[in-house]
């Protein structure tokens, strides 16, 4: 037995424990959390102990493959071959380890949070069925294979989003994040079918080889529009991550998604499924040209300014986190669109690595509050928090400070990388606007994210829920420490060593105490300018927000008040959209429906019909059976005849 | 006999021995039905597994005279093109019996005569190898379809719907035995109906260009009006909306499949000019299928006419792979037929247990019944996640392969026909769920729903459900079997191509190794 059998393992078992629970344990609740548990704890234990053998494979990737589908024609190109397997490097690897870990630390916690629930088997079954998926994702050795899990990540999230099915705002939320991601797969596909055609491959290494060596088979590919095929074929791969990721434009399933249970949008939003596009943009990196990656970068930096300016406003604890997911994955995308010789990957990668630890943190403390406050997720019905649940409080507060990016937390060493492959003057692939807004999300993190603790945890009670709140039992709390740990520590251990190694970009490590001061050392001025703005949005929002008992930002902002109303009101974007795509889609399918009903099955079908018996009519009225009618016909017949050859 | 006259005699046999039984025995009549499907399924399992991978021909073959002055012989073999379809057609009937249990509750014995006569029809018509035979078992799982949904069929326009269905399949019909008629002269005395004879000759002496140009565009009409080829598919929504469960799971799986099959095996290797000619038009009128039709499906109430015109869409990607003349796409076409049929017959299956219990379709009625049907429910989200080509279920494979098949040669066409696949069907797909599963319970139409608790009910729906899982996790199990006997179709089909680069090795020898190795491989 080769040693990665042990990655073949951790991926098949969770898929094994969601077959085992929808067939045989739906009538035992603790039988089902043991193996959902069980299953991804142990595949958690698996690739750690094949990570810490093989040193993450760091000295050349491994892969393992089996075919899934192998077609060969006689006509050149006329070929399809697609595998099934694991590629096994230290992106993979690293993935898993913060799959499985976070998702791990998310299935325990589940346990107590779902604990009353009449769907517990089918949770996590669910549960079990995401997770497999998005190992699936991470484990790609090609396209074709990305995609099906894409495909399946997005399922497994319409089941767990529209968990409640019976609430009909839960039910429309799963359908519309599995249609919005279905728009992206759209371009995804497309994208797939592109490099299909020129390289005539699927897998990442054999096109990545045929890059290095023999350079894009798209760039001679011509053009479609004003666009390069292979700008082209880069963007359409991005669909993919635009729709996954939720970065503008279909950046709208994923507050809503908010509808499903609380663990559910911790998984979503920390280690799985929105990580997927940042992980999908940095595995197939070597697709993307510069214009290509230029997009990328601008929609990223975008959508990282238009979610954070959202969150400013929401009054949802779940909401306002869901957009600070948002914004930073926004961070991400731009990261890998500013990649240079890999320093973007790298930080886009590092801050994902981290974010995945502090956002699970952040969640299943919401999570938390939200059970103890008789499911209230309005922050202005909370309050005061602090002193009735200290375990909550104060590990929200460390994921808070990660998020925030205060040095020395794990969130500030990312950030800073994300910051200083944004600023031109550190590796000339910089990009200034970038920058300047990657600086404004800087503040307006902080802003938003004290905002929210001072109006939950601080001040004075709101609500009798808030007031009776208890804090929430061992089984929950524990994996908030637990979490707690890599939100402080993970940007000392050199995570963006590995990274770096692997896009082939320089990490700095000069000195011992490079791993706490990096930062400080090689770019003290975006350091500075980061955790400067960093306190700069903090102390702005306490101030603003002390003892507070409505928000006070729309009147402070005076005449500019309106801004607040678009942020609160999302920019408008949902109802544009229903307004415009969903009508016009809507208005195909009518005139569709309308021509079907009327002209095609009515007009021409009923109409020949109708015709036809018409014309049976008319000539039975002619056969009357009467001698004397058919004589005077025959003789009317023959003097036409008659009058015709005349006439002629 | 071997095992596939078997599965071609037992469901005729039985009906002629159901013929003797006295009228009052109706669960005697299902029973034996049952048995029958049931032993047609499993002798179906056996043959696709005991079938030789990777060989070109004819396998199980079997030869029986019929009428010798005219050479019409019953000729039965399978490669790897049918094997699947007689496979999926088993287990559709076997399922399509079971479900009858319960739905049919009077003239029982006539019912399950007409099942049994309309199953080992289809299952002939895949196996024949003779162009005669082929023509005249389906006619025999043709003229029943008429015959149930007048007398079982159900729902107000249950009369101008068997109209309509009767007059639209028997043009089809006809015009494609036209067709298949001019077909016939075209080969020298002394004439045969076999179908690897024919091919051979013509590939030998291929028809004049004028001929098939004629003889194409009347298969592919006749054959398509039968597969519900837009702007002739009015028919299939409103039949299927009608007709009894069985005969909507029968005709829309498996009988449908008729003419695709009869466009892959005859109309294309036969007339390849005319196939080059003619199937770019097809490759456009394939979105009528899938886009139009699919938006229609985006406005249906009722829950038949929904899954009805995704039926008649999903018929589109099989067009559109046939249309691409690769053996990626043809490959893809064939998964895709097999996984229609079996996905088709699941969901007019589950909308007939729906129906069973609800009395109507009419999904703005319906709502919130997943707590009252959890095995249903499940079984039809499913359903609805395989219509909406979910990876994992044979659908996906097989329209993805369609897609690869045909992106080369129709780029705007297949761009149009993604977006059918993942965003229009996923719209309608989920709404499905939405109004019927998902939500609060329709406060005006409060029912008490039973869900399909013994194995005996819930047996056609898992049946069905895990062979699509099966070939949707391992498509390799299909296309593997359909490769070598696709690629001969499509070989014979581009010969036109390599005749065209003959001519050219006169002007340029130079470049006639390559041609060879075309050849060859």
């Amino acid at each position: 037995m080769d040693l990665h059998s042990l990655i073949w393992i951790a991926f098949l078992l969770p898929l094994a424990a969601a077959v085992a629970i929808a067939l045989f344990t739906r009538g035992n609740r603790q039988a089902s959390a043991g193996l959902s548990i069980g299953a991804i704890t142990l595949s958690f234990i698996l690739t750690a102990a094949y990570s810490v053998v093989t040193a993450l494979n760091q000295g050349g990737a491994k892969a393992s493959e089996i075919t899934w589908l192998s077609v060969n024609g006689s006509a050149p190109g006329d070929a399809l071959n697609i595998g099934l397997g694991i590629l096994l490097d230290p992106l993979s690897l690293m993935m898993m380890m913060v799959v499985t870990g976070v998702g791990m630390l998310i299935h325990i916690y589940s346990r107590g949070y779902m604990k009353d629930d009449p769907g517990y088997s089918r949770y996590f079954a669910c549960l079990s069925l995401f997770t497999f998926s998005m190992m699936g994702i991470v484990l790609a050795t090609n396209f074709v294979q990305m995609f099906i899990f894409w495909e399946l990540v997005g399922v497994s999230s319409y089941l767990l989003i529209g968990f409640w099915f019976g609430r009909p705002a839960a039910a429309d939320a799963g359908k519309k994040a599995f249609i919005t991601n279905r728009i992206g797969d759209f371009g995804f596909l497309l994208g797939i079918l592109l490099v299909w055609s020129a390289f005539g491959e699927v897998s990442f290494s054999v096109i990545a080889d045929d890059i290095a060596h023999g350079g894009n088979k798209l760039v001679g590919m011509g053009k479609f529009g004003c666009l390069p095929l292979a700008t082209l074929a880069g963007l359409l791969i991005f669909c993919g991550a635009v729709g996954k990721s939720a970065q503008f434009p279909l950046h709208v399933w994923l507050p809503d998604a908010m509808e499903g249970p609380t663990p559910v949008s911790a998984l979503i939003h920390a280690a799985t499924m929105v990580a997927a596009g940042v992980y999908m943009l940095c595995r197939t990196i070597f697709i993307f040209d510069d214009c290509a990656l230029l997009y990328i970068a601008a929609i990223g930096g975008f959508t990282a300014l238009l979610a954070a300016l959202m969150a400013v406003q929401q009054d949802d604890i779940k909401r306002i986190l869901a957009y600070s997911t948002l914004s930073q994955l926004g961070y991400m995308v731009m990261a890998v669109g500013l990649n240079g010789h890999g320093e973007g990957a790298t930080a886009a990668m590092y801050h994902l690595t981290t974010h995945a630890g502090f956002k699970a943190l952040l969640f299943l403390g919401a999570g938390s509050v939200i059970c103890a406050t008789h499911h209230e997720q309005n922050i202005w019905r909370m309050g005061g928090l602090r002193d009735r649940m200290p375990s909550t409080y104060w590990t929200f507060i460390v994921g808070t400070a990660a998020l925030m990016g205060l040095p020395p937390f794990s969130g500030f060493y990312s950030k800073d990388s994300i910051l200083s492959a944004a600023a031109p003057w550190i590796n000339g692939h910089g990009n200034v606007i970038l920058f300047v807004i990657a600086l404004i999300v800087a503040f307006l993190t902080p802003f938003y994210m004290t905002r929210l603790v001072c109006v939950a945890f601080h001040g004075g009670a709101r609500t009798d829920h808030a007031r009776h709140a208890k804090e929430s039992p061992g089984v929950m709390t524990k994996p908030l420490w637990i979490l707690a740990f890599p939100a402080v520590f993970a940007g000392w251990a050199g995570i963006d060593a590995i990274f770096a190694d692997h896009f082939g970009a320089h990490a700095h490590y000069d000195h011992w105490y490079s791993y706490i001061v990096g930062p400080m050392e090689h770019a003290p001025f975006v350091a500075a300018m980061g955790t400067g703005l960093a306190l700069l949005g903090w102390y702005m929002a306490s101030l603003l927000y002390k003892d507070a008992e409505t928000d006070p930002l729309p009147e402070k902002l005076g005449a500019l008040g309106f801004v607040t109303t678009l942020m609160r009101r999302r920019f408008f974007f949902d109802e544009i959209y229903q307004r415009v795509f969903v009508a016009a889609h809507d208005a195909f399918a009518s005139v569709a429906n309308w021509f079907d009903r009327w002209i095609i099955a009515g007009l021409l079908v009923r109409g020949s019909h109708g015709t036809t018996e018409l014309v049976g009519r008319v000539v039975r009225m002619l056969q009357t059976g009467n001698l004397q009618t058919y004589a005077a016909f025959s003789i009317l017949g023959a003097v036409a005849l008659v009058i015709v050859f005349l006439i002629a | 006999m071997n095992n596939l006259t078997l599965i071609i005699a037992i469901p005729f046999l039985a009906a002629l021995g159901m013929l003797f039984l006295p009228r009052r025995e109706k669960d005697l009549a299902q029973q034996v039905a049952m048995l029958a499907t049931g032993a047609t399924a499993l002798l179906a399992i056996a043959l696709f597994v005991k079938f030789e991978t990777g060989l070109p021909g004819f396998q199980f073959e079997s030869k029986i005279p019929f009428a010798k002055a005219l050479g019409i012989w019953f000729h039965f073999g399978v490669d790897g093109v049918n094997v699947g379809l007689i496979l999926m057609g088993a287990i559709v009937g076997f399922a399509a019996t079971c479900v009858s249990f319960d739905e049919i509750r009077d003239r029982q014995k006539e019912f399950y005569i007409l099942l049994l006569v309309m199953i080992g029809g289809i299952l002939g018509s895949f196996a024949s190898m003779d162009i005669f035979m082929f023509f005249f078992f389906h006619e025999f799982a043709l003229v029943p379809t008429f015959i149930m949904i007048g007398v079982w069929g159900r729902g107000v326009d249950k009369n101008y719907a068997t109209f309509k269905i009767t007059l639209y399949l028997v043009v089809g019909s006809m015009i494609s035995l036209a067709g298949l008629i001019a077909l016939y002269l075209q080969a020298p005395e002394p004439r045969t109906f076999n179908m690897v004879e024919l091919a051979q000759i013509f590939r030998d002496n291929p028809i004049a260009f004028g001929q098939q140009n004629l003889i194409f565009p009347l298969l592919m009409f006749g054959f398509g009006i039968l597969v519900s080829l837009w702007p002739f598919h009015t028919w299939a929504p409103l039949g299927y909306g009608s007709a009894p469960t069985a005969t909507a799971m029968m005709h829309a799986g498996v009988i449908k499949k008729f003419g695709l099959y009869g466009l892959i095996r005859i109309a294309v290797p036969m007339c390849p000019e005319g196939a080059q000619n003619w199937l770019p038009l097809l490759a456009f009128l394939c979105l009528g299928n899938i886009l139009y039709c699919g938006f229609v499906a985006m406005k249906q109430k009722d829950l038949n006419l929904l899954i009805g015109n995704s039926s008649v869409a999903h018929m589109g990607f099989v067009f559109l792979g046939i249309a691409s003349l690769t053996l990626i796409g043809v490959t893809g076409a064939v998964l895709v037929m097999v996984a229609h049929g079996l996905l088709a017959a699941l969901t007019f299956g589950l909308s007939g247990y729906l129906y069973g219990q609800t009395r109507t379709l009419d999904m703005d009625r319906m709502g919130g019944y997943l707590n009252q049907l959890p095995f249903i429910g499940a079984a039809m989200v499913m359903a609805m996640m395989a219509g909406c080509g979910l990876p994992g279920f044979a659908n996906f494979a097989g329209e993805a392969m369609v897609f690869f098949g045909a992106w080369k040669a129709y780029p705007f066409v297949t761009t149009l026909a993604v977006w059918g696949a993942l965003v229009i069907g996923a719209v309608y797909m989920l709404r499905a769920i939405r109004n019927i599963l998902h939500g609060e319970e329709n406060a005006d139409n409060k029912v008490s729903l039973n869900d399909a608790a013994d194995w005996r009910k819930r047996a056609p729906f898992a049946l069905l459900l895990a062979t699509l899982l099966v070939f949707g996790f391992a498509p390799r199990l299909l296309t593997s079997k359909i490769q070598p006997s696709a690629k001969a179709i499509v070989d014979a089909a581009n010969g036109i191509e390599t005749r065209l680069v003959e001519v050219a090795q006169l002007d340029a020898p130079a470049k006639g190794g390559e041609t060879d190795l075309n050849d060859v491989e």
